[in-house]
């Protein structure tokens, strides 16, 4: 080879670009193509479609639409078929129906797509910069943090900021915890996920403590914070985190590109012109901001953020950051789990922190135990 | 094949970089690793970087490549400090491959050469002809064209490392910085590397490497340079540089040196501790 | 050459018992020891004088000078610490030993130094078949207690289990984060079941949090045959024990069957856990802290380590106790928040640690 090379001399890209051409080339982008925008004079736009992430995300989609529809139709108070759902979604048909979907079911709907979607993207990014499919923002004690810091203004410590603004603060403050006791992220394997482990462990008992020491009003109107459960959304909490849903989607699928490289390695990441400490700095603190707001809304139902990512990995392509895919499945598990705890035990209602923890504990532990199964997401 | 096949694509600036090192100062933590280290790298060259261990050598292409900053002074590409170029600006003009890099499982030879595209691309500009030109051409000129499609963690260590600079040369860069390149290979695929090495030296890249074997140093570079605890104890071409003074002071070992009759390269025969190491008075 | 190790560093305790003795510079383990006894009877006497409620640590005072005296002229005083304090601070001592003897002998065992009863899984065991046996009707104490027991020894069985898996015995953080998951998912399934009946709910609210409160020193008496069971066992296996921590060819080189001791150790941690959770509900992180600051003071050996807990263990359980008791008056705090308050810390602490030691 060596000698053939020898011979070789400098060409211009235009050269090169031409021999591409005439040259046959084995490998090929299988299952993609490109979407090629012409803007006039300038180069045209072009972006790389992965057919088989196109195909999984109109899927999700799908289902995510015949999920909403059955959740609205179904309930305690009267189930509906699918054209009468309709009709009383859009205004039409009894009162008591029209007020059962719009005003009772619609907003917890809304609610369970919300947060489902916010904790799995936070949950798909954190265990993409940390590389490691065990660190969600549950484990690291970020939920534990927010709940505390919700539960806080909840029963009235003095301190008056709203419950979005509170939880947001807690998951902050569990995050700087953990990451800064631990030095850094995903450098120091398992560690840091044991340190938040720790950090939210401190969480739960100041909860605790704040529970024992307020009055049972107070007590019992701060518990859906600790259990997890989309029964008693408050409504702000809910737009607050629509508000803020959208532009993290946007951040994030314009992370994508770096964190697919950040996957390999910090030194590689860095060599191919990616700021490391950036992009997992803002990757971090997207998903501090989407579990705070979504721990407000339906208190720590942490097990989304590893489930959510987990199925979507599962149909993507490989080799992928389906942050898009993650948030959709996130959306699709939140809705799943709260049917199910509506309606499995009827009339008892399972809130959907426990649906998801029975579901997403004996996940997390094949992941951790088997020796075959791979850490890195 | 044709030689046309083989031509190869400069990198975007034409010039041969002029990379250097001014006051440059190191450290891990609060533990200085080098202080003070002036430098200048000859272009268009392969230059070794050896020294036993802990002596900064792997730190010193750290702080060439960025992933350490400086705690003082700086690494000048083409005058410029790099700690002030556009990150993605430098990573189109100086490639590195760190020491045994990772790839996630099933990841392709032909995914991973592709991200060598990265700093070329944008997220609305993410594929053109030049890209596909480029990995072709990568492939090509480490002979992994009929293993593209094959997942990295399948092949051997040689063809694995291989990839791996394969995903540099994508990159398209002037220079090449490559830590331990060779280091957990056999001695097969080590010469597979050196000759890739050096087949890329003569299409006119820079190729600076950390490396451990001062044998394949010797064989392989056209400058080398020593380092004893974060300092330059010599440097220039292998034939002059290397003495047997030098390896005792770099590695506490005597040896005798001999001219390899093939290669014209410093040869170490008869190597054997030094008795002063040995009495624990050696410097 | 393990014998050489040992008595080397027999040797080495001798030569400095013998320094400490004639120069009386740094204490030896001994004089450690001995004040650390001190220590636990000072705070067993404030356990006694402080409370939650009205009687104050001058009137307990005066009804601890004479006791019997007391009875006639401050019966409420009497009562409060007769009745009340005392069973309490018994049952302190109890918990605290046996979670702190618990606690060394698992991390022994799995060579692992944030191997914890709480954090492994084990109390959460034992937790989810007490649950299991009050919704199925169970009420006698002595019952609760072997439940507890039998639950306790499945958790252990299962962090045996996961420790003996390839990849995890020689990571110590993983087979922590695996125990915390298995603690997760017997609380959900434990709150499930709370979820379907009122009765359990109630009953076991108030249980499942940790609490020295509201138990009576008869609750102790079904535990003693256990507890006896358990020191004989640890007494008998602190020497096999010792040996298999320079591993296990080691050990089945000085002639020891390292599955038998385990089995047994296992054993041992769940009478103890079991029994310690039964009467004070699931406290956490007393298995790390006490068998840490035993180790800090005693060094690596576990015969001396198992030694120090005795005092240590006690010390931590009764002094949380009492803070629980004072920091929110007039009402109490669950005993497993200020544990885990204080633990908390020190497992960060562990895990910061450049490298964790093998144990």
């Amino acid at each position: 080879m060596s000698n053939t090379l020898s011979t070789t001399s400098r060409s211009t890209k235009h050269e090169v670009t031409l021999l591409s051409r005439t040259q046959t080339s084995s490998h090929t982008y299988t299952g993609k193509f490109l979407l090629t925008l012409p803007l006039g004079k300038r180069p045209p736009l072009r972006i790389i479609v992965d057919k088989r992430n196109l195909l999984a995300n109109l899927l999700m989609v799908g289902l995510l639409m015949l999920l909403t529809g059955i959740s609205l139709a179904t309930g305690s108070a009267a189930t509906l078929s699918g054209p009468a759902t309709l009709g009383a979604l859009l205004g039409h048909g009894s009162a008591l129906d029209i007020f059962v979907v719009r005003d009772l079911r619609l907003p917890r709907v809304v609610a369970g797509l919300v947060t489902g979607g916010a904790f799995a993207l936070a949950g798909c990014l954190m265990q993409t910069v940390a590389r490691n499919r065990l660190a969600t923002p549950g484990i690291v004690g970020l939920d534990n943090g927010a709940t505390a810091f919700a539960v806080a203004s909840v029963v009235g410590t003095g301190i008056s900021l709203a419950p979005p603004a509170m939880a947001l603060t807690g998951a902050a403050v569990a995050a700087a915890l953990t990451f800064g006791l631990t030095g850094s992220i995903g450098v120091r394997g398992y560690r840091f996920l044991v340190a938040g482990i720790g950090v939210g462990a401190v969480f739960g008992a100041i909860t605790q403590l704040m529970l024992t020491r307020v009055s049972i009003d107070a007590a019992n109107a701060a518990y859906p914070w600790t259990v997890g459960s989309l029964n008693a959304r408050p409504a702000h909490a809910v737009s607050i985190l629509s508000l803020a849903l959208l532009p993290a989607v946007l951040a994030a699928i314009r992370l994508t590109r770096s964190l697919t490289v950040m996957r390999l390695s910090d030194a590689v990441a860095i060599g191919l012109g990616v700021s490391a400490s950036r992009c997992r700095l803002m990757a971090l603190n997207v998903a501090v901001i989407l579990t705070g707001l979504a721990v407000a809304v339906a208190g720590p139902v942490g097990m989304v953020a590893l489930i959510g990512p987990e199925f979507a990995r599962q149909i993507s392509t490989r080799n992928t950051v389906p942050v898009v895919g993650a948030t959709l499945a996130g959306a699709i598990v939140m809705l799943a789990a709260d049917l199910l705890g509506r309606v499995i035990f009827a009339p008892i209602e399972v809130p959907v922190g426990i649906v998801t923890a029975l579901i997403g504990s004996p996940l997390l532990l094949w992941i951790l135990l088997n020796p075959n199964a791979r850490t890195t997401p | 094949m044709t030689q046309e096949a083989f031509v190869y694509a400069p990198a975007d600036d034409d010039s041969a970089p002029d990379i250097a090192t001014q006051g440059l100062s190191l450290a891990y933590g609060n533990v200085p690793v080098i202080e003070g280290l002036e430098l200048r790298l000859p272009a268009g060259q392969v230059t070794a970087i050896v020294g036993p261990n802990g002596c900064g050598k792997s730190t010193l292409l750290s702080g060439m490549s960025r992933l350490l900053k400086p705690r003082a002074g700086a690494v000048l590409l083409d005058g410029a400090d790099i700690q002030r170029v556009p990150s993605r600006e430098l990573a189109k003009r100086l490639a590195l491959l760190p020491q045994q890099p990772h790839a996630p499982e099933a990841l392709t030879v032909a995914e991973l050469v592709r991200f060598g595209r990265h700093p070329h691309q944008s997220w609305l500009r993410q594929w053109s002809a030049d890209d596909k030109a480029c990995v072709d051409e990568a492939l090509e000129l480490t002979g992994l064209t009929t293993l593209a499609e094959r997942p990295v963690d399948a092949l051997s260590g040689g063809q694995r490392q291989r990839a791996w600079i394969a995903m540099a040369i994508a990159q398209q860069t002037a220079t090449l910085l490559l830590d331990e390149p060779t280091s957990a290979l056999d001695l097969g695929h080590q010469v597979e590397v050196y000759e890739l090495i050096r087949s890329l030296t003569a299409a006119g890249k820079t190729i600076v490497m950390v490396i451990h074997d001062l044998v394949g140093a010797c064989r392989y570079a056209d400058h080398l340079i020593a380092m004893h605890q974060g300092q330059i104890l010599a440097e220039g071409p292998p034939g002059e540089t290397v003495t047997a003074d030098l390896v005792r002071r770099l590695y506490g070992v005597d040896c005798t040196l001999i001219t390899d009759p093939a290669t014209g390269a410093p040869l170490l025969t008869n190597v054997r501790r030094t008795r002063d190491v040995l009495d624990g008075s050696a410097t | 050459m393990a014998s050489f190790m040992n008595r080397h560093a027999d040797s080495s305790v001798m030569v400095r018992l013998r320094a400490c003795l004639w120069s009386g510079k740094s204490p030896s383990p001994v004089a450690t020891w001995g004040l650390l006894m001190i220590l636990l009877a000072v705070i067993a006497l404030l356990s006694l004088l402080f409370g939650a409620g009205a009687v104050g640590p001058d009137r307990a005072w005066l009804a601890l000078s004479d006791f019997d005296a007391a009875a006639m002229h401050d019966s409420e005083a009497h009562f409060v610490i007769g009745e009340l304090r005392l069973p309490r601070l018994g049952i302190g001592l109890v918990v605290g030993i046996a979670l702190g003897i618990a606690g060394a002998l698992l991390q022994a065992v799995t060579r692992n130094p944030l191997a914890e009863p709480g954090l492994l899984g084990v109390s959460a065991g034992s937790a989810f078949a007490v649950t299991l046996a009050i919704l199925w009707g169970a009420d006698a104490a002595t019952l609760r207690i072997s439940v507890a027991q039998l639950g306790a020894l499945g958790g252990c069985l299962c962090v045996l289990a996961a420790a003996r898996l390839q990849g995890i015995g020689n990571d110590p953080v993983r087979l922590i984060l695996a125990g915390a998951i298995l603690s997760g998912l017997l609380h959900s399934l434990s709150s499930l079941i709370l979820l379907f009946d009122q009765y359990t709910a109630d009953e076991i609210r108030f249980w499942v949090v940790g609490s020295l409160a509201g138990r009576d020193a008869t609750d102790l008496m079904p535990l003693a045959p256990s507890l006896a069971l358990a020191a004989l066992l640890t007494v008998i296996l602190a020497r096999p024990l010792a040996a298999l921590a320079l591993g296990e060819h080691v050990a089945i080189g000085l002639g020891h069957h390292p599955r038998i001791v385990r089995f047994l150790v296992i054993v041992v941690v769940a009478l103890l856990v079991g029994g310690a959770t039964a009467i004070a509900g699931p406290v956490a992180f007393v298995g790390l802290v006490v068998p840490f600051a035993a180790r800090a003071l005693a060094g690596p050996d576990i015969r001396r380590t198992l030694w120090f807990c005795l005092p240590l263990g006690p010390i931590v359980v009764v002094s949380a106790d009492i803070v629980s008791r004072l920091v929110v008056q007039p009402s109490e705090l669950p005993l497993g928040v200020i544990t885990a308050l204080i633990g908390a810390p020190v497992l960060i602490a562990v895990v910061r640690r450049r490298r964790l030691p093998m144990l």
